[in-house]
């Protein structure tokens, strides 16, 4: 019976030991399909996206009138039409010299990891040309990757402006900081909306309270507006931004949405004008002043779709980034962006896997020659701990890096180490009976075991929770790989080692 | 200095002769950082067709000699490949271009190929991520230090550890320093590792004084 029961678990320990080296696998269309997961990759072992951002040089055409101030005008005007205003055009760089140094290229790095900080990229990789300014960008990739991309060059330019005089009554400087919020549409309608809180600080705050107050709605029902097929009523409005985002504002603002809309009191209205990066977001008066120093927009329409709420999401979440962490001194364009692969590629991984086979194999035979028969059932038993560590790996959604390879050699030893120590116990340790030194063995060494990897317990769970791809994959591997030394070595080498020392 | 044995006192005075030489060579030299690290050069070339690294290092090795080289491969089809090195003359440029074209039977242009400059990471870019999370469990570890080993004196305790991290630590770099061994992907698994080594030697230490001292109370009792 004794021998039945250490042959079952021999054979089970091998059967996960197959498993985790080998996979398993079912035929699927005539071929045979591994079924079990695949390890995820961090960016030092799968490679990633890389963007490089140059420094822009073009230059834009500006129209000036006698006195030197710009005017704004969408048509476009011949020489003869401006000479005849008294307008001049001038080509003035997007970046002047006075922009192009080394204290803006620094605040435009900064900024970009920022911006990357908000938007939870866990791991990245900025790097400055100092004499150029040239930044090069290297993020994961991923179903986010080309939406965190288009985000990376917005200079992120917020302004509110008086409409008519083109007076900038607030910019980036008055925001605190933007946020992504949801929750229920309108009254009339199911489903759910998408916000983009933009909070101000205690100055813009008062300076938005200023401005609701002065820019507010004359009349209710004079406001309503009429634009051909649209009609735009209390409380809504619908700009179409870059990456589908629709803005509005929610209960404070009653917005017109094209610029022929017809009304009573329209030659009377105030109206406040919100551009991001020079492009006009939308046209607005306030219903009533704001005193909550926040102003909510609607990004999209309500929405009842789980796609197209993520889609929301995603657009409000890249905006708050861009306008939490202020616009870029400088302005950039995408010179490349490619994929790169690892220089480290999957050879480097087989290495390592031989190398802790090898490892392995002479632990195992150390264990063999020191303690005989115990030796080799622990070390099978280990070979078993190496299987089931890859599979729960695998499960867990850890990420592998480089530091999560250090993480899981560092586990295979610490295993190791204690099932050393456990063997050293029973060979040396005193009791009336074998089971009786098994069970003194097993209490002394996982104590004494424990109580010395207290620190590297409190490293594991740290490092875990931390929102940094490589050190939380380290942080993950060395937690999983703890328990399972816990629970592993309880269940199944102390019990194949209680069962032979039973008689 | 009477108390300290000679074997501590070896260790002491060696000890102090690597960390005075890592901060002369960390002074003089700076660290040696890795390529991917450094400021370098590349180039990209279309190869049309999936292309074995080593093959590739082969050219390489022949076109940069003793330059340490980084071979990548770029998009999905991998039939694209990033050269990264310190830096590419226009004669390395028109060599490389032509052993490409022998090899794949490409016809690419050595005019046509442009040499990109790769940025430098600066040390504290890599570092920054992980000073946060080594100092909170840091500060962890040592409120159990200073509450599992109380009866061995708590500051000293305390200042026994912060030393020991911070001397393994110390010693790390400054052979790092020395002995030229690049800084690089390699080095936080390393300083990590050394870490955990260090506190698991400091634990092993205090548990084996708290028994002794646990003893000597009981035996005073």
């Amino acid at each position: 019976m004794k021998k039945v029961k250490i042959l079952t678990i021999i054979l089970l320990v091998v059967l996960i030991t197959m498993i985790g080296a080998f996979g398993i696998y079912f035929k699927v269309q005539n071929r045979m399909e591994n079924k079990l997961k695949e390890y995820a990759y961090s960016m030092d072992l799968n490679g990633g996206r890389n963007v490089r951002l140059k420094v822009n040089t073009e230059s834009k055409d500006v129209i000036k009138d006698s006195e030197g101030k710009e005017v704004e005008t969408d048509e476009e005007l011949t020489d003869e039409q401006l000479a005849e205003k008294g307008y001049t055009k001038e080509s003035v760089p997007n970046n002047s010299q006075d922009v192009l140094n080394l204290d803006n290229y620094e605040k435009a790095k900064k900024i970009i990891e920022d911006r990357l900080k908000e938007q939870n990229v866990e791991e990245y990789e900025v790097a400055l040309n100092d004499e150029t300014g040239e930044i090069t960008v290297q993020i994961p990739e991923n179903s986010n990757t080309d939406s965190i991309v288009s985000n990376l060059n917005t200079v992120g330019k917020f302004e509110i402006l008086d409409s008519e005089t083109k007076e900038v009554l607030m910019d980036n400087n008055d925001i605190k900081k933007a946020q992504v919020m949801y929750g229920a549409g309108s009254s009339t309608s199911s489903g759910t909306s998408v916000y983009l809180s933009i909070q101000f600080t205690k100055d813009g705050a008062k300076k938005l309270e200023e401005i609701s107050t002065n820019y507010a709605k004359k009349d209710d029902t004079d406001t309503n507006t009429t634009s051909g097929e649209n009609t735009t009523t209390e409380n809504t409005t619908n700009t179409q931004t870059e990456e589908n985002t629709t803005n509005s504002t929610e209960n404070t603002t009653n917005t017109t949405e094209d610029t022929s809309a017809t009304s009573e009191e329209e030659t009377t209205q105030k109206q406040i004008t919100m551009k991001i990066d020079d492009e006009e977001i939308m046209t607005t008066s306030f219903d009533e002043p704001i005193r909550t120093g926040t102003l909510q927009l609607t990004v999209g329409s309500n929405s009842t779709d789980a796609d197209t709420l993520q889609g929301y999401m995603k657009s409000a979440s890249s905006m708050a980034s861009i306008l939490t962490c202020g616009n870029m001194p400088v302005q950039y364009d995408i010179e490349q962006n490619e994929y790169i692969l690892s220089d480290i590629g999957t050879e480097f991984l087989q290495y390592i896997k031989l190398a802790i086979i090898i490892l392995m194999a002479i632990g195992i035979i150390i264990l063999v020659i020191k303690y005989r028969a115990n030796g080799l059932l622990a070390g099978l038993t280990m070979a078993g701990f190496a299987g089931l560590y890859t599979i729960l790996l695998k499960y867990t959604n850890v990420t592998l890096s480089l530091q999560g390879i250090a993480g899981i050699i560092i586990s295979l030893v610490l295993n190791y180490i204690l099932i050393n120590m456990l063997l050293s116990k029973i060979k040396n340790g005193e009791g009336k009976t074998e089971k009786e030194k098994v069970n003194k063995a097993i209490t002394d060494s996982y104590k004494e075991f424990f109580i010395k990897i207290i620190p590297i317990c409190i490293i594991a769970v740290v490092f875990a929770l931390i929102n940094w791809m490589p050190i939380s994959s380290f942080g993950m591997t060395m937690f999983w790989g703890i328990v399972l030394i816990a629970v592993y070595d309880f269940v199944i080498t102390s019990s194949i080692l209680k069962i032979k020392a039973d008689k | 200095m009477k108390n300290l044995s000679k074997k501590t006192l070896a260790i002491v005075i060696l000890s102090l002769i690597v960390i005075i030489a890592g901060i002369i060579m960390i002074a003089v030299k700076g660290f040696n950082f890795d390529l991917r690290e450094q400021k370098g050069q590349k180039v990209e070339l279309y190869l049309k067709t999936e292309f074995k690294d080593s093959d590739i290092k082969n050219i390489t090795n022949e076109v940069f000699g003793e330059q340490p080289v980084m071979i990548q491969k770029v998009e999905v089809f991998e039939d694209t490949v990033a050269i990264t090195t310190t830096s590419i003359s226009d004669e390395q440029k028109n060599n490389l271009v032509t052993k490409i074209n022998e090899k794949y039977g490409t016809e690419l242009k050595a005019e046509d190929t442009e040499i990109l400059d790769v940025a430098h990471t600066r040390g504290r870019d890599i570092i920054k991520p992980y000073i946060l999370p080594f100092t909170i469990a840091t500060l962890i570890i040592l409120v159990y230090m200073a509450f599992r080993y109380h009866k061995l004196g708590t500051i000293k305790t305390v200042l026994k550890t912060i030393g020991l991290c911070a001397y393994t630590q110390i010693m790390l770099f400054s052979i790092m320093a020395i002995t030229r061994i690049p800084v690089g992907r390699l080095t936080i698994p390393l300083v990590i590792l050394i870490y955990l080594l260090t506190l698991v030697g400091i634990t092993t230490r205090f548990e084996k004084n708290l028994a002794l001292k646990k003893e000597e109370i009981k035996k005073k009792a």
